[in-house]
């Protein structure tokens, strides 16, 4: 079994792809994720993108908070110039956080690894011809999130290319996992 | 002082100026509708409708070429309707635009009374009004670019100030690279295009306003609404599902296609003369004016079906050729059954991309002139079962004021009273993917993903030593790469050495807040994280006129020399 241990320091150690083993048919219950940079999921995690409290935040508090950041970052209501580009990428940002706490199922697993953050590598217990995309969903959304974030660590304003290497490292990976099961 | 320095603008097309720059006019909403267009613009409390000096707010869109000196539905009067199938006029440009004479709704514009002429090898059709018995040869961007002056000269004469800055109205079906041609034809117009708004989000904003209108009369906290809103005009039909609060509409869904009133219309003239596409073939002067007066006659015979359930259309083509045949509502909807058909199938299409279902729905908007038909009404109806049509839009005036909304939003303007604190967020209408696995087309930016956006997908080299990979970017929704519109090709090259399936070729699409796409291309090598070669970062769409013509000839030379895998997952 092959497992992906992404660290939440500036170096990744990522010795094989990731992969999925095991068993399709108990969704929920025994699909766990592999990976995750824990700091960075606290530092950035989807519910402080939103402002919202995890877990206890309703559906409709998620909604509400998206559409009032929306109008805070959305490029459309950037009248300088010169921050488009930032608010664009806050507002690509943002769009990733809500996809995932709007959508029950992922919410729910995205809860269910934030509660399990102080382990530090997760194996991975899904079938790897099984087309649980659903698992390989959140794993997206986590690991694009970090990728958003450490790019930002990376450099400051501006797609610049300094860290393209480990971003698009982590993102082969990403896609990785999601490829794998169409 | 020192002067700035002079900084290029890019060489394409669409130019990457910031749509939003900071101009203190407010832009002005148009709607160029394939039959008609109109005007609006916020008035500093409300939207207006702008009149010509015949004092309409609804004019016909064509150009005649009479006399030399062209003129448009805006500012002249035919003097009998039959002029404008004379085959002077053209009309139906929104049907034309941007299409290559391979494309099947170039083909159906055969029909028309001007001339169209295909060679069908993909390369852009010859159109030509019939001027002093001479075909002459224009385009449909400069015919539109005859038109929007004719618009813009309107304004400014009503403004009584200079206009630049525009949002228009398009189909949802619209190509990346019919936008180009729309941006185009403005330019040529003096027009600067801040905006290019999918008709049916027009709406929905235009449906944020008024509920975040009634949300503050009634203090209530506005809690969200959902929307279907159904646009049929005359050359397309499209459909949104807007989810909207506190005047923050978000486009859930869009589904479009190329069928509208006109399709109605040529069924029908077929169903009264099953010989017409024949017999208008050659285009001799007395076919087309045969073909006028069999339109005008189907047309009004059309029109007559949507307040009576039976009428009679009797006409005399001359020559001994008439035509006096009874037509019902039944037959009506016989011959066009398929294109309704269509219609019920997009607007499922749509509940389905936004995952709900009719009972999520708390209001269903139609608009377009086809809103009038009562099969259309029907349809809708059925679907969204028995759900109480919203009552408050004007079907043929609901996209130009939903333009004119965003016209004064995104020219900065506030209102004292919060009617312009409103957002739309954009979802691509159409997938954006690559050539691959063979003559696939494998979407990286899937449909209805939320703009801006910035999504990759990885791909492999098929071949063992494959150093060279050919980036055939392509929108749509055809599983075949060419059942989709080409927007542009690259090549990758000096791909290190390597067994088939392992350098990562990540396709990276990203498309920005002024709606600009760019695709970028970085290949990795297996424990390197920097890219093996410079990052191509190209610009989309690359193609011009000719890229049907051009795809062909992509494939013929290259085949699959220079494929691309989506990369699987090593077992």
């Amino acid at each position: 079994m092959d497992v992906v241990s992404l660290s939440s320091s500036s170096s990744l150690s990522m010795s094989m792809p990731f992969q999925f083993h095991g068993h399709n048919k108990q969704r929920g219950s025994n699909v766990r994720f592999g990976t995750v940079s824990c700091r960075a999921t606290r530092q950035e995690s989807l519910y402080k993108i939103l402002s919202v409290s995890p877990g206890s935040a309703t559906m409709d508090e998620i909604k509400r908070a998206y559409r009032s950041m929306a109008l805070r970052y959305h490029p459309d209501v950037c009248h300088d110039p010169s921050m488009k580009e930032e608010s664009t990428r806050m507002f690509v940002q943002l769009n990733a956080a809500y996809e995932t706490l709007s959508n029950p199922n992922l919410r729910a697993q995205y809860d269910h690894e934030l509660g399990l953050r102080s382990k530090v590598v997760m194996n991975i217990n899904v079938g790897s011809d099984d087309h649980e995309r659903w698992g390989s969903g959140l794993h997206e959304e986590v690991i694009e999130l970090k990728t958003r974030s450490r790019r930002r660590m990376g450099h400051k304003g501006g797609s610049g290319s300094c860290s393209w290497g480990s971003t698009s490292r982590m993102r082969t990976q990403n896609m990785k996992g999601r490829h794998s099961f169409s | 002082m020192v002067e700035p320095a002079y900084t290029v603008t890019s060489d394409s097309e669409t130019t990457g100026e910031e749509k939003s720059t900071t101009f203190p006019e407010i832009a002005i909403g148009i709607d160029i509708g394939t039959s008609q267009c109109s005007v609006a613009v916020w008035n500093g409390s409300q939207v207006e409708l702008l009149k010509n000096t015949r004092n309409q707010k609804i004019m016909k869109s064509y150009v005649t070429f009479k006399d030399n000196i062209p003129s448009g539905g805006v500012s002249s009067q035919l003097s009998h309707e039959d002029e404008m199938f004379s085959g002077a006029a053209i009309f139906n440009m929104k049907r034309l635009i941007g299409r290559v004479d391979t494309d099947p709704v170039v083909h159906a514009c055969k029909n028309l009374p001007f001339l169209v002429q295909t060679l069908d090898i993909g390369v852009r059709p010859l159109i030509a009004p019939l001027v002093n018995n001479m075909w002459r040869s224009t385009t449909p961007e400069e015919v539109l670019a005859i038109f929007l002056v004719e618009l813009r000269a309107m304004a400014e004469a009503q403004l009584k100030r200079r206009i630049r800055n525009v949002v228009l109205t398009v189909p949802v079906s619209f190509s990346r690279f019919q936008l180009t041609r729309i941006e185009r034809a403005c330019a040529m117009a003096g027009l600067h295009v801040l905006r290019l708004m999918p008709e049916p989000t027009a709406v929905a904003l235009l449906y944020g306003q008024q509920q975040q209108q009634t949300s503050h009369e009634n203090m209530g906290s506005g809690s969200e609404k959902i929307a279907l809103i159904f646009n049929m005009g005359a050359g397309y039909c499209d459909v949104a599902v807007t989810a909207t609060a506190g005047g923050v509409s978000q486009i859930k869904a869009l589904a479009g296609s190329t069928i509208g009133g006109e399709d109605l219309l040529q069924n029908m003239m077929q169903h009264l003369l099953p010989d017409s596409q024949n017999l208008f073939k050659n285009h001799g002067i007395k076919e087309i004016k045969q073909m006028g007066l069999l339109r005008i006659a189907t047309q009004d015979a059309i029109h007559r079906l949507s307040s009576q359930s039976c009428t009679q259309v009797d006409v005399d083509l001359g020559d001994g050729l008439k035509i006096c045949k009874v037509v019902d509502r039944e037959v009506f909807e016989q011959v066009n059954r398929k294109v309704f058909e269509k219609c019920e199938s997009l607007i499922i299409q749509c509940l389905q991309d936004a995952k709900l279902e009719v009972e999520d729905l708390d209001d269903v908007i139609i608009v377009g002139g086809c809103s009038y038909i009562p099969r259309v009404k029907n349809l809708v109806n059925n679907i969204c079962k028995g759900k109480k049509i919203y009552e408050g839009m004007n079907p043929l005036e609901a996209a130009v004021c939903g333009a004119a909304v965003e016209g004064a939003v995104a020219s900065g303007i506030n209102d004292p009273f919060g009617n312009l604190d409103l957002l739309t967020i954009q979802a691509t209408p159409l997938a954006i993917g690559i050539r691959a696995d063979g003559n696939n087309f494998v979407p990286v930016i899937p449909r209805d993903t939320t703009m801006p956006a910035r999504k990759e997908l990885v791909f492999t080299t098929v071949h063992d030593n494959q150093t060279e990979a050919l980036i055939l970017v392509y929108e749509g929704e055809g599983k075949k790469a060419e059942e989709n519109h080409l927007l542009g090709y690259f090549k990758i090259m000096g791909i290190p050495a390597a067994p088939k399936g392992v350098p990562e070729i990540n396709v990276c699409m990203d498309i920005d807040a002024a709606n600009v796409l760019r695709v970028l291309a970085i290949v990795l090598m297996p424990g390197s994280r920097e890219p093996a070669i410079p990052v191509m970062e190209v610009r989309m769409p690359t193609v011009d006129d000719d890229h049907g013509w051009c795809a062909q000839a992509l494939n013929r030379t290259y085949g699959a020399s220079l494929d691309l895998l989506t990369l699987r997952k090593k077992a």
